[in-house]
């Protein structure tokens, strides 16, 4: 009989206990992409918890899920009840917002909504034996290059947009001074040194970290990847050397809050709050100790608070007409990237 | 209704509403969503090359598996229940390992022991062969997974059999070639069957180990699963379902097959089966060698 009344005791408990809460204190639930995860656990989180707290008086309590983006993106487009969004690709939260889910225009914030950069460049064994110094070095013979699937990661696609720019660069470059190569033969010249990379590549594993794993494991002689994915692991002493190239593209990750599940949980002011204090001074310095460089447009920055020289023939993917217009170009079904893989597979 | 009936009805249906929601329910909607496009959709996603060509890769990566443990696995079963020697039981309990071990183990194991930096991975490599990212992890991989299937399922069969039946045979004066053949083998015909179909569909949807040592280069080393895994990620969930389901269509195919199969005696069987359950007075002084 004491069991039958257990039921009901539990509910208002739960009930009861859910408006205390409410009242004092408030509960933040964040989905953010993997490679960050040391910047937000050890420092951004806190910091953030010390000023809420400081401001209103209120703890506020932070949930995370750390995972790929595009993984990331998908739960909470499947129910996954986040209110802070923070991923590696404008696509993934586009698809968020085109769920309906981020009602605002996410690109209407401070840097455009982006809250960390970085480049491509290139991880190589220690002294550089195959003596690797720009992109055309990668489609020798016998160079083994790393990257991930752009298919199931966010990173490689960065990374072939890297190769396949800076063959746009090189088109300019031998057409020489003054002169610009046509936009079709630049594309010729673009798409030859990604299949000259592309036949170089033995593994594609499924995400930037595993590909950084084989690397380590001794496979290959280069790994091309995220800046901020070598720095750190460089620091650490691990027996690799990072080249950052001339050409190559300047990334750039963005975080927004989640229109329907701020209000639902009542914590709008709390993930306003949390998204710009990622834009603030603390938040960037635990980037940059990640190896991430500081946000805001490439041309403009003065390189203050970062060592890292900018290369010099820097693109962003405006310059390469914006997202929809270079994914589709690459990775399409009739994409660059999508014919050459074929091609050689078929020994073309 | 007597409370007896009740409770035979409540079971009935409890078995029904765990097996529908647990398998049907799921597998509906996965095929729902593959088909919502209709069939020339369906038929578009398979055959586009990346697609084709990783469903070909996997199918025959599946068969060398199938036949590689068929034959090993026979084998293991036969040496574990017939022979005493130290350290069976150690054996034994080593088969379910596979089951155990997490895939995505399974997968660093195997790079670790062929990777660039091991002893045999080297010496492979000096040898112009090459393992791990080729083909030939894909089926190691496979062949891990699904090594318990075909023991396990040939075990029982053979502790079953009666010794008796063999040594007729022997003292009729079959060679033992022929009475393995003719005795031993179509009496454990069903428990092989099933340790092989259960390999060939477990190989078939095989990921995470093979994401790992594969080297998943599209229309060389990419399975089915790691295509799949790649469209779900590049928000094509569309292409994603329908090699799914193409998978499951193969899977459900060879599991119907096993069900006839494997029926007990008397019930529906093809001739070429049911000639193994003749007593053995019935066999022909001819087939005796």
């Amino acid at each position: 009989m004491i069991v039958s009344y257990l039921f009901p005791i539990l509910l208002a408990w739960v009930a009861f206990s859910g408006s205390v809460m409410a009242g004092e204190s408030k509960e933040l639930t964040l989905a953010v992409y993997s490679v960050p995860k040391e910047a937000y656990e050890r420092t951004i989180i806190p910091a953030f918890q010390r000023s809420w707290k400081q401001r209103t008086g209120q703890e506020v309590r932070i949930r995370t899920s750390y995972g790929a983006s595009g993984a990331q993106a998908r739960a909470i487009i499947g129910g996954f009840d986040a209110d802070v969004a923070a991923l590696s690709l404008e696509g993934d939260l586009d698809q968020i917002a085109k769920a309906g889910l981020i009602s605002h225009d996410w690109r209407t914030g401070p840097h455009k909504g982006m809250v960390s950069a970085s480049v491509v460049a290139l991880g190589v064994r220690e002294g550089n034996p195959k003596g690797i110094k720009v992109w055309e070095d990668l489609a020798r013979p016998g160079v083994e290059v790393l990257y991930p699937n752009p298919k199931t990661s966010g990173g490689a696609m960065w990374d072939v947009i890297a190769i396949y720019g800076a063959g746009l660069k090189l088109a300019e470059q031998q057409a020489g001074a003054g002169k610009k190569p046509s936009a079709e033969s630049a594309e010729i010249v673009a798409a030859g040194l990604l299949k000259g990379i592309q036949k170089n590549v033995k593994v594609m594993d499924k995400s930037g970290r595993e590909s950084v794993t084989t690397f380590e494991r001794g496979v290959g002689d280069v790994i091309v990847t995220y800046e901020n994915e070598l720095l750190p692991r460089i620091k650490s002493h691990r027996p690799y050397e990072i080249i950052v190239p001339n050409e190559t593209v300047w990334i750039e990750n963005p975080a927004a809050l989640i229109d329907r599940h701020v209000d639902r949980h009542h914590v709008r002011d709390v993930a306003e709050a949390f998204v710009s204090f990622l834009h603030g001074e603390e938040a960037q310095a635990a980037f940059a100790e990640l190896g991430f460089r500081p946000i805001g447009q490439p041309a403009s920055q003065a390189s203050t608070r970062t060592s890292l020289p900018l290369p010099n023939r820097l693109f962003t993917i405006a310059d390469l007409g914006g997202w929809d217009t270079i994914s589709a170009k690459l990775f399409g079904p009739r994409g660059a990237w999508t014919t050459i893989v074929e091609d050689l597979a078929r020994g073309k | 209704m007597t409370t007896h009936t009740l409770l035979q009805l409540a079971l009935r249906s409890a078995a029904v509403g765990y097996v529908s929601l647990l398998i049907l329910l799921p597998l509906a909607a996965i095929a729902h969503q593959s088909f919502v496009g209709g069939i020339d959709h369906f038929i578009q996603d398979i055959s586009t090359p990346q697609a084709s060509s990783a469903l070909a890769l996997t199918l025959e990566a599946a068969i060398i598996t199938t036949i590689i443990n068929a034959l090993f696995g026979t084998l293991s079963a036969i040496v574990l229940v017939r022979y005493e020697f130290p350290g069976r039981w150690f054996l034994n309990a080593l088969v379910d390992l596979p089951f155990a071990i997490p895939t995505l183990v399974t997968g660093l194991m195997i790079a670790a022991i062929y990777g660039p930096t091991s002893i045999l991975g080297l010496w492979l490599q000096q040898g112009g062969v090459t393992v791990l990212y080729n083909q030939p992890g894909i089926v190691l991989a496979m062949l891990f997974v699904t090594m318990p299937f075909t023991i396990r399922s040939l075990q029982p069969v053979l502790m079953e059999l009666e010794r008796e039946q063999e040594e007729a045979a022997f003292t009729l004066g079959a060679s033992p070639w022929t009475t393995f053949w003719k005795v031993t083998v179509p009496s454990v015909l069903p428990g092989l069957l099933t340790g092989v179909f259960l390999t060939f569909v477990r190989a078939l949807g095989e990921f995470g180990s093979i994401v790992i040592v594969a080297g998943n280069i599209p229309m060389k080393t990419q399975v089915a699963s790691v295509y799949v895994y790649g469209e779900i990620e590049s928000y094509n969930p569309q292409g994603a379902t329908s090699v799914s389901v193409f998978i499951l269509l193969i899977s459900f195919l060879v599991l119907v097959l096993l069900e006839r199969l494997t029926r007990p005696p008397g019930e529906r069987m093809p001739r070429w089966f049911r000639w193994s359950n003749r007593p053995l007075a019935m066999i022909r002084p001819s087939e005796i060698g």
